[in-house]
């Protein structure tokens, strides 16, 4: 058990964490999460599911308590750091978006880590192509529909090659087809060793596809 | 002790007047003190200052380049025979802060009274409702806003971007980025609520009736005689 544990590439060791002093919403939590593992978040609302994804991701703090990503402390990272490692899905796509256009919005990441133009053009109609986002390329991403803003997200997310995928709602505002392709494309990113830890309402795409389901309520996880 | 907030906005213009109008740091620092003061006993909310921490490198840049463009006075570090910082300049600088320090903490005042209450305020000064009412939107909106700014940033950060490390010509490029959904956002949520307001009869009628109405008593008539006669007295030994 020790040594699977060590073996996990994100850790939360005994963590809590409050909005409001004295007010714990999360107490005392340790949970591991694998590559080449789908595992579920799930809860009732307000029970701190997106929170605990945030705290994975490093856009929050815990009160108390240690995050280790890939081993290392998550205090002693940097956000640019940890996004170079988890891709993080937030529930309201469009919060993520923030470029003109579909094609700059997937480009961000590498024109700015100064790649050159042919590896950045060759990246793009990748994830235009497995995005199914053909004839979008030069669309304002708040112009698109909700669905194809969030294959958006995810395209601009995987452009970067994380290691690590928190979805927060994926299935959100998607149709039972899209929902489909969706499990498909986390099945082959499964497939090629990614982790992926989806927090979800959606019973029905937990079941098709979790490895592993935890529960979040009162404030403690459990798997379930 | 409630007070009206008509009385309260009238103690916020007299500080903020003063802060404009004033120019020595001495008296300056007697206003913000006061403001201090007067913004404690209405229960204001200071936890701005924990915020506006984050602005004391921008305050003092702003300080440090009143020094430089409005150079005056004896000279405190000179380079190549240049004064890059003057006593003069460096007052004007201080100047700028406490100022703007004043501005803010009297704003604080506020705190006690809802929206609402504000709106009704302005609307019984004969301010029309529709701009009362933009107001207090814009008031309402402003922590929105910053939190979804925050939001991008810390998406374009988890997109393996490390701000820290991109030289000055690229963290503005990144700081570009936060305008536009923040815009669209803007923009589209003023289209939501403006069908929102009116579906639910806004401007239905050319009369509007109201159900909170605002009357003042003698403690709001003792502190806007007060806080303006404390202004005028003040304005007029300070200007003769």
């Amino acid at each position: 058990m020790q040594e699977n544990y060590n073996k996990a590439f994100l850790k939360a060791n005994n963590i809590s964490f409050s909005y409001k002093k004295g007010e714990l919403l999360l107490k005392d939590i340790t949970a591991s999460f694998y590559k080449g593992e789908f595992v579920a978040i799930i809860g009732p609302n307000g029970s701190g599911k997106t929170t605990f994804g945030k705290i994975l991701s490093g856009i929050l703090s815990v009160d108390t308590g240690k995050i280790y990503v890939d081993s290392v402390n998550i205090e002693n990272i940097s956000l640019g750091k940890i996004g170079k490692k988890i891709g993080y899905l937030f529930q309201e796509p469009e919060r993520q978006l923030f470029a003109p256009t579909v094609r700059e919005e997937i480009a961000f990441a590498h024109s700015f880590m100064g790649k050159t133009k042919e590896f950045i053009d060759n990246k793009v109609s990748e994830m235009i192509e497995i995005f199914s986002l053909q004839g979008l390329e030069n669309a304002s991403p708040y112009k698109i529909s909700r669905g194809e803003r969030q294959r958006v997200a995810l395209a601009a997310i995987l452009t970067n090659e994380p290691s690590y995928l928190i979805l927060d709602e994926p299935t959100t505002g998607l149709d039972s087809k899209r929902k489909g392709k969706l499990a498909e494309f986390l099945y082959e990113l499964k497939k090629q060793d990614l982790g992926l830890a989806v927090i979800s309402h959606d019973k029905d795409f937990i079941v098709e596809n979790a490895d592993r389901v935890l529960k979040i309520s009162g404030g403690v996880i459990n798997e379930v | 002790m409630k007070f009206d907030p008509r009385s309260k906005l009238v103690l916020v213009f007299s500080f903020s007047s003063l802060a404009v109008f004033v120019k020595d740091i001495f008296l300056l620092l007697i206003v913000l003190l006061l403001s201090f003061l007067t913004s404690n006993y209405f229960k204001g909310d200071w936890s701005f200052l924990k915020r506006i921490k984050k602005f004391i490198i921008l305050f003092l840049g702003i300080a440090f380049l009143q020094s430089i463009f409005a150079p005056a006075g004896e000279s405190l570090l000179t380079i190549s025979g240049l004064p890059i910082l003057t006593l003069g300049g460096l007052a004007k600088g201080i100047r700028v802060i406490l100022r703007m320090m004043i501005i803010i903490v009297s704003a604080t005042i506020m705190r006690g009274s809802s929206s609402r209450e504000i709106i009704q305020a302005l609307v019984q000064w004969k301010i029309p409702y529709e701009i009362a009412f933009m107001v207090s939107l814009a008031i309402r909106f402003l922590p929105i806003l910053r939190d979804e700014a925050k939001d991008v940033f810390t998406a374009i950060q988890l997109r393996g971007i490390e701000v820290e490390e991109l030289s000055l010509y690229k963290r503005f490029k990144v700081y570009s980025y936060l305008f536009m959904p923040v815009l669209s956002g803007v923009i589209y949520r003023a289209r939501e609520l403006s069908t929102s307001i009116e579906s639910r009869g806004f401007r239905a009628y050319p009369e509007r009736t109201s159900y909170i109405k605002l009357r003042l008593s003698l403690k709001d008539y003792i502190l806007m005689i007060t806080s303006m006669l404390f202004t005028l007295i003040i304005l007029i030994l300070y200007f003769i």
